[in-house]
């Protein structure tokens, strides 16, 4: 298929694990209504514990496990200023970052300034016994880093927590109408408390995925904006874990598309194609949520989504020798999310009391 | 009165506990760090203040930190969160390069236009997220957040194709055209005159909000939106004005960082994080215009003396970072100390506006 090969999946997926891992991470957050911008920080304070840890303990488990305990710490930070001292959720996550910079920075040039560039090994891949020999996605697919799999299975037990336990149903409810949540005996603080340590935890492992399991060593600001990607990836996933799971795909697809287009002259016509399906599929799936209603085939933009599809195929067949921008690919999936947020029909779906720090007694 | 020289008071108060806490911090982890912390300090103070350039090079620094903070504050009245000025600031400098780089006009008009470019450049880039969140609904962090991002490929796409140098091999603009470049403030310095643009800035920006219909309007959307809406205020195009607003003068600090500076040209992230740092002079600055002059110099002497810091007593100037953001959090936390005083005196301001 092109590009579109074993290798391209593989990337995929690997670009894919650590937003996926930190967005699943922040759903827990925003439902319980915390926007957490600091996720970048965590992110990275992940990174770096864990590469500290895999060095100081020799275990790289062991430095999945710092890396976890690392955006927790974050985390706590944050749960304490915004959840307790109600402090603006914004401005905490916008400090955390750059403390986060700072710190990370400053400790790994203390700690690892004079020892050169120290790399560890990484993570073995795993293969899964029989899914692993299946033709063409048996590799990419199953034959990946433990994390991976983790990965998918966090974003199931994610699902399976917030929709069907009650400590979930409490979640929810503290991010749309706290107070109910409150009348009926749970704690508000400790609920986001709770769903704040969890995001931490989860970006770090994140963070952690991004250093010493893909690649054994950590680079200062080495999450370089994937925080905000994974916040960017809640909203387009609609805060919901197969959402989430859809939009970082995407991101990770426009990725390693990049990636792989830079060594090709022009662009294959197989790209053209998966763009139209894309289209295509996007087009369909927006129809299926109103309910297939034939009303909505009469309005002007289905035609201009039939003219996308007609010209993807068309370059297809056609296959000229353009070359775009790496740098437009890049940014493919923030325009994307963009476009989706603006496209979605009717009022924001955002947790109610998202960013609103919960006070009782309060006449708001 | 007596309750706005209280709670401003006690701002201040909050601020330099805030500031002293994360020098005190600042300074032990320095010295666990094996540092000498005292000569930390001084070298900090040093290359920020000992001689003419370097007192030029921490103005300078002021003027992109300035801008942000008043665009924040402007947008912040109306009780709009824009985050997104890393984006606004580089849209702005590629608008103002391109005049720099591609036109060729006599001397003042040259750095009018680059200028006017800058400001329009941020302006509408802004205006993406006001149009979202006035026609779609869509939160501002986050489509400000998104379009940060999508500015730093732009960018990076610009200086390694179409504005790139001659030469081709490294990721920067062409030159920019002396014509089209701020003159110097101080003669054989760093300092341009855009300094006193952004100083002017200050002063129309703090007339604006207290003493214009516009700035009346403006806050009082961001006070209380559906009494203002009520009152006949049209809340929409309001906010959608300070977004827009905000973005321009981000849009200035970009044009401010091409067109001024060390630098002659456009280069991958110039905005050098200027973005949040400007929010957080404008928090420390308590959302007030004419505090953010103090708190612009502190920041900008912190950026203009972390290297001689680094090189002088090896301490990373990466611990500048972990200081401001010891600031963000320690301000940020005590905020809700101030936080119904603050409620009382917006109210009173604007019944006494009222009544007026």
């Amino acid at each position: 298929m092109g590009p579109f090969d074993g290798a391209w999946l593989a990337a995929t997926v690997t670009l894919a694990t650590p937003i996926l891992l930190a967005a699943t991470g922040e759903l827990f957050s925003e439902r319980a209504g915390i926007l957490n911008v600091g996720l970048e920080g965590m992110i990275l304070s992940g990174a770096f514990g864990g590469y500290w840890g895999a060095w100081w303990f020799g275990d790289i488990w062991l430095g999945v496990l710092a890396g976890i305990l690392a955006g927790v710490g974050l985390a706590a930070v944050m749960a304490v200023l915004s959840v307790q001292a109600r402090a603006d959720q914004i401005v905490v996550g916008v400090g955390l970052n750059l403390m986060a910079i700072g710190i990370t920075t400053f400790m790994f040039r203390e700690i690892f300034g004079d020892r050169g560039e120290i790399i560890l090994t990484r993570m073995d891949h795993e293969a899964i016994p029989f899914l692993s020999d299946l033709p063409g996605i048996g590799k990419p697919l199953f034959a990946q880093t433990p994390v991976v799999y983790l990965a998918v299975g966090l974003v199931v037990a994610a699902w399976v927590v917030l929709n069907k336990t009650s400590w979930g149903l409490s979640v929810r409810a503290a991010g749309e109408v706290p107070a109910a949540v409150d009348s009926a005996g749970v704690s508000v603080l400790a609920i986001r408390w709770q769903a704040l340590l969890i995001t931490g935890g989860f970006a770090g492992l994140a963070g952690a995925t991004l250093s010493i399991v893909r690649l054994g060593l950590f680079q200062e600001n080495m999450s370089a904006g994937r925080g905000f990607l994974a916040l960017a990836a809640v909203i387009f996933g609609r805060w919901k874990p197969v959402g989430i799971l859809g939009a970082c795909l995407v991101f990770a697809a426009a990725d390693s598309t990049q990636l792989r287009l830079q060594a090709e002259g022009s662009i294959p016509g197989e790209v053209w194609l998966v763009l139209a399906l894309a289209v295509a599929g996007g087009a369909l799936l927006v129809l299926a949520r109103s309910g297939w209603s034939v009303g909505l085939l009469r309005q002007p933009r289905i035609g201009l989504l039939i003219a996308a599809v007609v010209l993807g195929f068309v370059l297809y067949g056609l296959e000229p020798a353009w070359s775009f921008p790496s740098q437009l690919w890049l940014a493919l999936p923030f325009v994307v999310t963009l476009l989706a947020l603006a496209g979605a029909a009717g009022h924001t779906q955002a947790p109610a009391a998202l960013t609103i720090p919960y006070q009782r007694d309060h006449d708001v | 009165m007596q309750l706005r020289m209280k709670s401003a008071l006690m701002s201040i108060l909050v601020n330099l506990t805030a500031l002293i806490t994360a020098l005190a911090v600042s300074m032990v982890i320095i010295a666990l760090s094996g540092a000498e912390a005292l000569e930390a300090v001084r070298a900090l103070w040093d290359g920020a203040f000992a001689g003419r350039a370097q007192v030029a090079g921490t103005l300078s620094k002021m003027i992109p930190l300035l801008l942000v903070s008043l665009g924040w504050i402007v947008a912040y009245s109306a009780r709009r969160v824009s985050i997104g000025f890393e984006g606004q600031i580089l849209i702005g400098g590629a608008f103002a390069t391109w005049v720099g780089i591609t036109l060729s006009l006599p001397i003042g008009l040259h750095l009018f236009l680059a200028v006017l470019f800058g400001v329009v450049g941020g302006a509408i880039w802004a205006g993406i997220a006001a149009w979202l969140w006035a026609r779609r609904n869509v939160n501002e962090i986050i489509s400000t957040l998104l379009l940060n991002l999508i500015a730093i490929e732009v960018v990076s796409w610009l200086v390694r194709g179409p504005f790139q140098e001659a030469t081709g091999t490294f990721p920067r603009s062409m030159p920019i055209v002396d014509a089209a470049r701020w003159p110097l403030l101080v003669a054989r310095s760093a300092l341009t005159s855009d300094f006193l643009v952004a100083l002017a800035m200050v002063v129309v920006i703090g007339f604006m909000l207290r003493h214009t219909t516009f700035g009346y309007r403006l806050r009082f959307t961001g006070a209380n939106e559906r009494a203002a809406r009520h009152g006949g205020i049209k809340t929409i195009r309001v906010n959608v004005l300070a977004l827009v607003i905000s973005g321009a003068l981000a849009g200035l600090a970009g044009a401010s960082l091409i067109l001024g500076g060390e630098s002659r040209s456009m280069s991958d992230n110039f905005s050098a994080n200027y973005g949040f740092e400007g929010i957080v002079v404008a928090l420390l600055a308590r959302n007030n215009p004419y505090a953010t002059v103090p708190a612009a110099l502190l920041f900008a002497a912190l950026r203009q003396g972390r290297g001689l810091m680094e090189a002088r007593v090896g301490v990373s100037s990466s611990i500048v970072l972990i200081a401001q953001g010891l600031v963000i959090l320690l301000i940020a936390g005590a905020s809700f100390l101030l936080e119904r005083r603050q409620t009382a005196r917006v109210d009173t301001d604007a019944a006494a506006e009222e009544s007026a």
